[in-house]
């Protein structure tokens, strides 16, 4: 379980990009976070694996409070956590079948991990992961010749290579079209439900956070502004949260 | 400011910039004492070059020592891209800013170090090195070698700070060091551009070898001195042959290899 309370941050004195922000997430749900550009929902993503450090709060995930890890142990900690990307992020000159192997850099040696010494059942696995995507042909394909649904797809099997407890997905749909949306969408729901992980997606569009999640969070202004689940959010609310 | 005016202005500018160009033309010229009449007969020079430079043969029979000592150089020029290229690479990492690098001082000390090799031109370079290493090889693979460290360190450092570090990011956010994420990561992505700055630089290294050896009385650059001094001109002619088919069949192999690498 994902519990974060009071979370803060600024990145000037005058305009702070989280006030007070508090949430939590179960294993097997989707958390969808909405809001206008601007309201945070990216740093609000980054703070919950720490890519940013926050001015005050508390990130625990499952009794483990984050914040409070040092450098090495935090490390450790985001192994457990699969980040995806709007722009995939992914090593455009390398295979689909290295991109995906990134994932278990993160439990090697330093000296493994510069030399990417990969195990056989890592490989094994990783093929999987790529058959489970639908991207066998693509394997040994550089990732730079994929689309942008086959990209992202790449991505999130790089996160589940590192066997996740929680999935964190910043407008993991917000540069695909409609139909490769869906699919990615349909993947984060099954993998929520099937392997039971905590999901936690920004997302843009108010249509697809209702129809695919358990949850959902409203931030304007850098504050929370609702907390519920898609049935409580009406049209009033949605006109509120982009005002 | 209208359409009109915009256009007008840029349309000026033009016209300046191609006005001051030749006023510095004749400014240098009459200051030189240049004389203009001198172009019109440029022609009778070259014919003079073609008569006396060809290479004959005679001159053909020295081909297998002109072919060693141009061998010699060509691996001279290579091995001191090469160094040089595994060093600078290492500088730019940890001077490049978008990775890190804390230290503002660090960075900037190794952008002025590479700056300072940079901008000593390889003559002054192989002149200072030929008191301390005398007249050997030696000498001219460290004078190429410095200069290229200068050069490659400053267009590694380009090339790593245009890199998108969210990709980094995404390698760190899954758990693992920077060391890694540099190596899996950023490597991969600027081992394109890395190759080609290397092979840019080695093909300018046989050109400024040629320069050097004169110095340093050594590979094709002595061959070429001592044929000149000589006057054993088609020999001398020779020399620049094989070398402009090096340099040539060097751009093409480094074009091949660019393509393949894209």
């Amino acid at each position: 379980m994902l519990t974060v309370t009071a979370l803060s941050k600024r990145y000037t004195p005058d305009k702070p990009s989280l006030q007070d922000v508090s949430l939590v997430a179960d294993a097997g749900t989707i958390t969808a976070v909405i809001g206008p550009s601007g309201a945070g929902k990216t740093t609000l993503l980054r703070s919950l694996n720490q890519l940013l450090k926050d001015d005050e709060g508390t990130v625990q995930l499952d009794d483990v409070d984050l914040r409070q890890l040092s450098k090495r142990e935090l490390q450790k900690a985001r192994r457990d956590i699969g980040m995806i990307f709007q722009n995939y992020n992914l090593i455009d000159a390398l295979t689909v079948l290295e991109n995906v192997l990134h994932g278990c850099l993160g439990a090697k040696s330093t000296i493994a991990g510069m030399l990417a010494h990969y195990t056989a059942e890592e490989k094994q696995a990783a093929m999987a992961l790529i058959s489970e995507m639908g991207l066998s042909d693509f394997a040994y394909t550089a990732c730079k010749h994929l689309s942008g649904g086959q990209k992202q797809r790449v991505g999130i099997a790089r996160a589940l290579m590192q066997h996740p407890k929680m999935l964190l997905c910043d407008e993991p749909i917000a540069s695909l079209d409609p139909k490769s949306a869906k699919l990615v969408m349909d993947i984060l729901r099954r993998l929520a439900d099937e392997k039971d992980l905590i999901v936690v997606v920004n997302l843009h569009q108010v249509d697809i956070a209702t129809d695919y999640a358990d949850h959902i969070v409203a931030l304007n202004h850098g504050r929370k502004v609702f907390d519920g689940t898609p049935a409580e959010l009406n049209d009033a609310q949605i006109q509120a949260i982009y005002a | 400011m209208t359409p009109v005016t915009f256009f007008r202005r840029k349309q000026q500018v033009m016209l300046f910039t191609l006005i001051a160009l030749l006023v510095s033309y004749v400014v240098a010229s009459i200051a030189l004492g240049f004389q203009q009449g001198a172009l019109l007969q440029v022609q009778t020079g070259f014919l003079w070059m073609a008569q006396n430079f060809l290479p004959t043969a005679t001159s053909l029979k020295l081909l297998p020592a002109v072919l060693f000592q141009l061998w010699r150089t060509f691996i001279i020029a290579t091995a001191a891209a090469g160094v040089a290229g595994v060093i600078s690479l290492l500088l730019a990492v940890i001077g490049a800013k978008n990775l890190g690098q804390r230290h503002v001082s660090i960075s900037f000390f190794i952008r002025g170090f590479a700056s300072v090799l940079r901008n000593i031109p390889i003559i002054a370079w192989a002149l200072i090195l030929l008191f301390s290493f005398k007249q050997n090889e030696l000498t001219g693979f460290l004078a190429l070698w410095l200069m290229n460290l200068g050069f490659l360190t400053r267009a590694f450092l380009e090339t790593i700070e245009d890199f998108d570090t969210g990709k980094l990011e995404a390698l760190i956010a899954t758990g693992t060091s920077r060391p890694v994420a540099i190596m899996q990561g950023l490597l991969p992505e600027i081992a394109t551009p890395v190759v080609e700055w290397l092979l840019y630089m080695i093909e300018n290294n046989v050109r400024d070898a040629t320069l050097v050896g004169l110095l340093t009385g050594t590979g094709i650059g002595f061959l070429f001195d001592l044929y000149f001094k000589s006057i054993n001109y088609p020999a001398a002619g020779l020399v620049v042959v094989v070398l402009i088919v090096l340099v040539i069949s060097l751009e093409l192999l480094s074009t091949h290899i660019q393509r393949s690498l894209t």
